[in-house]
């Protein structure tokens, strides 16, 4: 029987509690009577706080009665008879009954509810249920899992914790987020070239409070350099989040329809909910320390190394000496510089020292509570001139007068400033090109033609965003039951980058970029609810019906100008723009533009019998004005079924099971592609004609009025069980996720006049199997509370379909090589490279062609082209002795396979310690950095163009006749050219980029009580936290995790830096 | 699960595939009978993926009947180990080849590359001026298979040395001679520079029942215009070790003879014996004599050439029109 109340009337719970409340009144209503009463005073604590914070909002009831609430500081005063019981509740903690036994002191701390399956509200498709009625697969991070740890994006913290929720924390640069992909990728598509090509980012919607935030638009990602990358979701700082969930499955999506295609993350920040008024202050200050850098061989070592290496391998002594004489840096004793040795990587970085400060002040009760956030994150990027803080004020209330009205407002405010050097904040090309030349050269000056560190160090770089993001929400019981509601959201966020480059960088005459968007967005939702039951012999309610149906029209607005002023007189004056004759030399303009409309009719139907078997029914209309004109409005249906075992007899008296759930569901869900140009054509002024304006259409594009949205179609399997007491949780999920009508650019027919077209003809499939536990492995009654946790995902994605019926297609990279081969019933990101079966050990193994005697060879019929030992192995998989572009094969996959963490929580009086590991497993990286290291040993004369020397000890490189190696000979410079053995297109640089990471350990410690109250404090806790540890890979570059979601490892990365933290938190 | 494995059944399966833009560039075939020819570059991949398997099907004659001389094996000599040049007798060279069994004319199995080995000759095969043969390839892969049909093969008659004086056709002489490949030589008479219409080159086998045949030598002779024999030695600058790659040199006043490796050059990987390219080999003879001045004149008169028939090979460089002078002026 129920015990705990919802605090959302559109269940029927209410009428469980009626029952038991009556059944209490009757039952103990002569007990409460006799003795004299006595005060009882106490205070509770929160059990599942790792900072064991008291509980303000307690109930007590005693007697069947509402006897008080804990205020503000858990602290509560009751009178009650010496034998009474009193009865603790709180939403989702175990509700506890204490005999008071005369006793006038009772501290008690509240357990979280381990069954989880009851009490644990789960928010899903704007409405709140139970854990036991929900039919999708859904899985709730708390937010105070994620404390503890400084971060820009709070999403980067909940990496390994959520089965199939793959996050990838690929930069270390302040501010910008990694990749986050649900259960696989969900789009093929691949932009750029070379380290700077990536994937289409599918990130999950996120709503935030009930209000979607789209992630993936405009320039969210800082990809595209125009504008500054900052990513919606970084504005709420992880102090002020009150759990977030992850709906993975269909029938959890369903109600958000469009843009819910790739997932749903569910964000929901902080209440106020105690009489009196809370101030809650959390700091710290945090240390980034930067990763191992390469070691590099610097001045008199290099020079020597260089000429040795030009003797010991040019064709002739002669030859070689003439060519270590040509180069001065290697043989002009009288040079300035000669056996210089500059240190390049430490111009560019640098260990900082950072601060985050939160402010919280919270108060109210059910019928007016407020909260005030306050919150500053300044974190200094350990690449020179590179950082990011953000500034927010977030603010909540609700009214709440009677049980029939309820209004909430909200206003979040947050100003976030970014650098990003020279680069676009992900990528520094500058820094991976500057910072690995040889320490030959001079260093830097404005003298000197360095002008990679000059870039990043006097590039005047400035970013700005302003956010507001302000929600009304009203909600009304009309009738018994019947609930309409309104939500109204208006989103205003602004960006500007201006980008100062001085004089000396650009030909002496200064650059100036400067950038403005507008994005606004007007969200609106209004929604009913009606619930109805059919109750049977007993009372009880036997068949629950409820009904819920909604409108929603989503409005934005998104327009971006820039000008790039390139002829500054001078570096003093940054504009206004100078010299500029007309619009066209001022190279500026509306670089995008985009106004859309979508609207959308949604329903859901659910049915329970006794809670038992559960029944959804989803159904969503969605017209959006991205679509062509010929695709309508778009049906989102979905079903799900739940049958929740343990309320079935035959379960009951199995005593171990505490809960058992099986749930199945199918639905669709879309996502809007392209823009409005794909689909109806861009028009623009051209030439005058007959002395009138004409305007032409822009044959770039057809227009594609069958433009549909990108539809997955998820089919989902889970269990959920909870056995021993709950000490012992499982969740499993089984899934198929079909993706259709991906977008793509199509080039077509160059007979007709039109260059692309906008085509949806691709489809992928990912199906996986998730896996969530949860362990406490000692009796509830130790002084030490453990709990272990784990969950890994195995995710499949195959390739389903290709445009014009084709079985595969490559996307040739032009810059690297490092193609990308799409091919039907295979994994659809595969590389597409040259074979490395290892290192020629003796001539003789090079394969002879029987026809013509002539050894393999690449290229023409030199004599320098003909493989010999020292060289890689490289298939020839056409059988023609000539190594070709016909040659490559398909070689691994860029998406990781499997993901997961594991997590374990110790407790132990005031002590506690947290540690997270997370994982990621059968993924292929391309280890470009290492292919560009014994690359640079291609020209030890020219010192300009070959970049600095790694040592090579340690590198299982080929050195004489009969060596079975790894790596091909890097000192053999004269066939370098034409061999090109470290190509970086080749397998041997493909390694396995499985990584085990620690993400983090947090120790905290709360100071006694008594202590802290004298300074009036209510609760003091301080914790230490270090982050980003290290990893157990076999991958041989610095960090297997920082690749671009393509899996290249780049060295224009930003990479992540080492954290540790110091946090002071302080109640008052 | 059982819904998992029904739905995938429906997920294509991962093949290769077949593409209609994949096409042989070259229909026509006309190798030289009695040498390895290869043909590259014959066959655009397009959109199919590799790797491709081909397959010659159906070799029949122009007129339509079977052509089994193309399709039976014979024993051809393959090389197994790659010819460098730095050989230092006959045997570790024949060492590197064996004798496999192989149909006279073949396509690689995954290039699309077609070959003819140099044991085909015009005894066996219909040379050209005949119309030769007719055939279809078969390329194919998991994705599937296509047919390329009427392949033409018209096979050129021996020309068993290069430059050469014989028609590609009949087979039949144009020319007595062949011109050198270099000359920079002074005319005894008419003390004028020679060029390639005074000095011309012959080529000539001796047949295998001459005594002292060995079938892998080869030798070179000097003549004036009457015929007689210049002394080889009055060249006297030549590197006699190296004018071939060959063996136990027999040099006397009439010739300089060498043991030799059939084909020459073996292979056309770049040697000191080769041109650059390695494409033929260079055979050089030099002599230095003093000219009107006192000036130094490094003379040579060179040929690059090829020969592919085994036998005893002899090349005779006939100063036609004017003897060589190798005094001093």
């Amino acid at each position: 029987m129920k015990t705990i109340r919802s605090t959302q009337n559109i269940f029927p719970m209410k009428y469980f509690y009626s029952i038991a409340i009556v059944l209490l009144l009757v039952g103990f209503h002569h007990l409460a009577y006799g003795q004299q009463p006595i005060v009882v005073t106490g205070v509770v604590y929160d059990g599942q706080s790792k900072k064991k914070e008291t509980m303000p909002g307690v109930t007590l009831v005693s007697g069947g009665k509402v006897i008080a609430q804990t205020d503000g500081n858990g602290r509560y005063k009751v009178t009650v008879s010496p034998n009474s019981e009193i009865t603790f509740r709180f939403l989702s903690y175990v509700t506890q009954s204490i005999k008071v036994n005369n006793r006038t002191t009772i501290n008690l701390t509240l357990m979280g509810d381990e069954n989880q399956l009851n009490e644990v509200k789960i928010t899903m498709g704007y409405q709140t249920k139970t854990k036991a009625l929900t039919t999708g697969s859904t899985v709730t991070i708390s937010g105070k899992d994620i404390q503890g740890q400084p971060a820009s994006d709070v999403m980067s913290l909940l990496q390994g914790k959520v089965a199939g929720l793959n996050i990838q924390n690929n930069t270390g640069a302040p501010g910008f987020r990694g990749s986050i992909t649900l259960r696989g990728i969900s789009n093929i598509d691949v932009s750029g070239s070379g380290s700077s090509s990536f994937l289409t980012p599918t990130s999950p919607l996120f709503v935030i409070d009930g209000v979607p935030v789209d992630d993936n638009t405009n320039y969210s990602y800082g990809f595209q350099q125009a504008g500054p990358g900052v990513s919606p979701i970084s504005q709420i700082p992880a102090e002020d989040i009150e759990d977030i969930t992850t709906l993975k499955d269909a029938a959890a999506t369903a109600l958000y329809g469009s843009r819910g295609a790739y997932g749903v993350i569910l964000v929901t920040t902080k209440r106020g909910n105690s009489k009196v008024p809370i101030v809650r202050y959390n700091g710290a200050t945090f240390m980034s320390l930067v990763p191992q850098l390469r070691n590099v061989i610097g001045g008199r070592g290099e020079r020597m190394m260089r000429i040795n290496q030009i003797l010991q391998n040019d064709t002739a002594y002669y030859h070689a000496i003439d060519l270590i004489n040509n180069s001065p840096l290697l043989s002009d004793s009288l040079n300035a510089y000669y056996n210089n040795s500059t240190d390049w990587q430490s111009f560019f970085y640098r260990n900082t020292f950072n601060q985050t400060h939160n402010l919280n002040i919270s108060g109210g009760d059910v019928a007016f509570n407020y909260k005030v956030g306050l919150g500053v994150f300044d974190e200094t990027g350990i690449q020179e001139n590179t950082g990011y803080s953000r500034y927010n004020l977030n603010m909540n209330m609700t009214y709440n007068p009677t049980r029939k009205f309820k209004l909430t407002g909200q206003l979040q405010n947050s100003i976030q400033k970014q650098q990003t050097g020279s680069g676009n904040g992900l990528l520094n090309s500058g820094i991976a090109s500057t910072g690995s030349a040889s320490s030959l050269l001079p260093s830097p000056s404005l003298y000197s033609s360095s002008s990679g560190v000059l870039a990043q160090l006097k590039t005047d770089n400035d970013n700005k965003i302003l956010q507001t993001f302000a929600t009304i929400n009203a909600e009304y019981e009309l009738l018994q039951n019947l609930k309409v509601a309104t939500f109204l959201n208006y989103t205003n966020s602004s960006g500007t980058k201006d980008n100062f480059s001085p004089a000396a960088l650009n030909g002496n005459q200064s650059e100036y970029y400067t950038y403005n968007d507008r994005a606004t967005k007007l969200y609106n939702r209004n929604q009913f609810s009606y619930v109805y039951s059919l109750t049977d012999k007993s009372g009880e309610d036997a068949h629950t019906f409820n009904l819920f149906a909604f409108t929603e029209i989503n409005s934005s607005f998104f327009k971006a100008d820039a000008i790039l002023n390139q002829r500054g007189v001078n570096d003093q004056l940054r504009g206004p723009l100078t010299n500029m004759t007309n619009y066209l030399t001022s190279l500026g303009g509306t670089i995008d533009y985009s106004d859309r409309r979508s609207v959308a009719f949604a329903g859901a139907f659910s049915y329970n019998y006794k809670q038992k078997y559960v029944l959804d029914l989803n159904y969503r209309l969605d017209a959006n004005s991205d679509n062509g004109e010929n695709t309508g409005y778009i049906a989102n249906p979905s079903i799900a079924v739940k049958w929740n075992m343990e309320k079935e007899r035959f379960v009951e008296k199995l005593k171990w099971i505490n809960y058992a759930a099986i749930r199945l569901s199918y639905g669709s869900n879309i996502q809007p592609v392209g823009n409005v140009f794909d689909a109806y054509g861009k028009y623009t002024g051209g030439q005058r004609y007959n002395n009138a304006n004409s305007i032409i259409m822009d044959l770039q594009r057809l227009p594609n009025l069958d433009l549909q949205p990108t539809k997955a179609t998820t089919y989902n399997l889970g269990v959920d069980f909870g056995i021993l007491e709950n000490r012992i949780s499982v969740v499993f999920d089984t899934y198929y996720k079909q993706n259709d009508n991906i977008f793509r650019y199509k080039n077509i027919s160059t007979t007709n006049s039109f260059g692309s077209v906008a085509s949806n003809e691709i489809s992928n499939v990912n199906y996986g199997w998730e896996f969530q536990t949860t362990v406490r492995p000692l009796s509830p009654n130790s002084p030490f509370k453990w709990t272990l946790s784990g969950n890994f995902a195995i995710n499949r994605e195959v390739l389903a379909k290709l445009p014009d019926g084709l079985r595969e297609m490559i996307y040739y990279d032009t810059s690297l090589g490092q193609d990308i081969y799409y091919r039907l019933g295979t994994n659809s990101l595969s590389n597409y490279l040259f074979n490395t079966k290892g290192v020629y050990s003796t001539n003789s193994q090079v394969p002879v062609d029987p026809l013509t005697g002539l050894p393999y060879r690449t290229g023409g019929t030199g004599v320098l082209n003909y493989f010999r030992a020292g060289d890689p192995i490289f298939t020839d998989l056409d059988g023609n002795y000539v190594l070709d572009n016909n040659d490559k094969v398909i070689a691994g996959n860029s998406q990781p396979q499997v993901t997961g963490g594991l997590m374990s929580y110790l407790q132990w009086k005031n002590w506690s310690l947290e540690v997270n590991t997370s994982f990621t497993l059968i993924r292929d990286i391309i280890n470009n950095p290492l292919a560009r290291q014994l690359k640079n040993f291609g020209n030890p004369w020219n010192v300009l163009k070959s970049g600095a020397l790694v040592p090579l000890e340690g590198l299982d490189y080929w050195k004489n006749s009969g060596d079975v190696a790894m790596y091909g000979n890097p000192l053999d410079f004269v066939r370098s050219g034409i061999i090109d053995p470290f190509r970086i297109d080749q397998t041997v640089f493909q390694e396995d980029g499985s990584y085990f990471k620690l993400n983090s350990i947090k120790l905290y410690y709360i100071l006694p009580k008594t202590f802290t109250s004298r300074f009036g404090m209510n609760r003091v806790s301080l914790n230490a936290t270090a982050a980003n540890l290290g990893f157990i890979t076999r991958y041989t570059g610095p960090n297997p995790e920082n690749v671009t979601s393509l899996g290249r490892d780049d060295s224009g990365g930003y990479p992540s830096p080492k954290q540790f933290t110091l946090g002071l938190n302080i109640e008052f | 699960m059982i819904l998992l494995v029904s739905c995938r059944k429906n997920l294509p399966d991962n093949r290769l595939s077949l593409a209609g833009d994949s096409q042989f560039r070259q229909y026509i075939y006309q190798p030289t009978l009695g040498r390895n020819t290869l043909f590259t570059n014959n066959f655009t991949y397009g959109n199919s993926s590799r790797p491709l398997n081909f397959k010659i099907v159906n070799m029949r004659s122009f007129t339509g009947e079977a052509a089994p001389e193309l399709t039976k094996l014979y024993p051809v000599k393959v090389w197994k180990t790659a010819y460098d040049g730095t050989e230092k007798s006959l045997e570790e060279i024949e060492a590197k080849r064996v004798t496999e069994n192989h149909p006279l004319f073949e396509i690689r199995p995954h290039s699309g590359e077609f070959l003819m080995w140099a044991e085909a000759n015009s005894n066996m095969l219909k040379a050209q001026p005949d119309s030769g043969y007719v055939f279809d390839v078969e390329m194919s892969n998991t994705g599937g298979r296509k047919y390329f049909q009427n392949f033409r093969l018209s096979p050129l008659r021996e020309r068993p040395y290069e430059p050469s004086n014989l028609d590609p056709i009949t087979g039949q002489s144009t020319n007595v001679s062949v011109s050198p490949s270099g000359i920079a030589i002074v005319g005894e008479k008419r003390k004028q520079p020679l060029n390639s219409n005074d000095v011309r080159v012959l080529f000539k086998k001796i047949p295998a029942n001459t005594p002292g045949y060995s079938g892998h030598s080869l030798t070179f002779k000097f003549i004036d215009t009457l015929s007689q024999i210049i002394d080889p030695n009055k060249f006297a600058r030549t590197d006699w070790a190296n004018v071939v790659h060959g063996f136990n040199m027999v040099k006397d006043s009439e010739k300089v003879k060498y043991e030799v490796a059939y084909p020459i050059p073996c292979t056309s990987y770049p040697t000191k014996y080769t041109t650059s390219s390695g494409d033929r080999a260079t055979a050089v003879f030099r002599f230095d004599r003093l000219g009107f001045g006192g000036v130094l004149q490094q003379c040579s008169v060179s040929l690059n050439f090829k020969i592919f028939e085994k036998g005893d090979w002899e090349i005779i460089f006939w100063f036609k029109t004017d003897r060589p002078k190798f005094d001093n002026d």
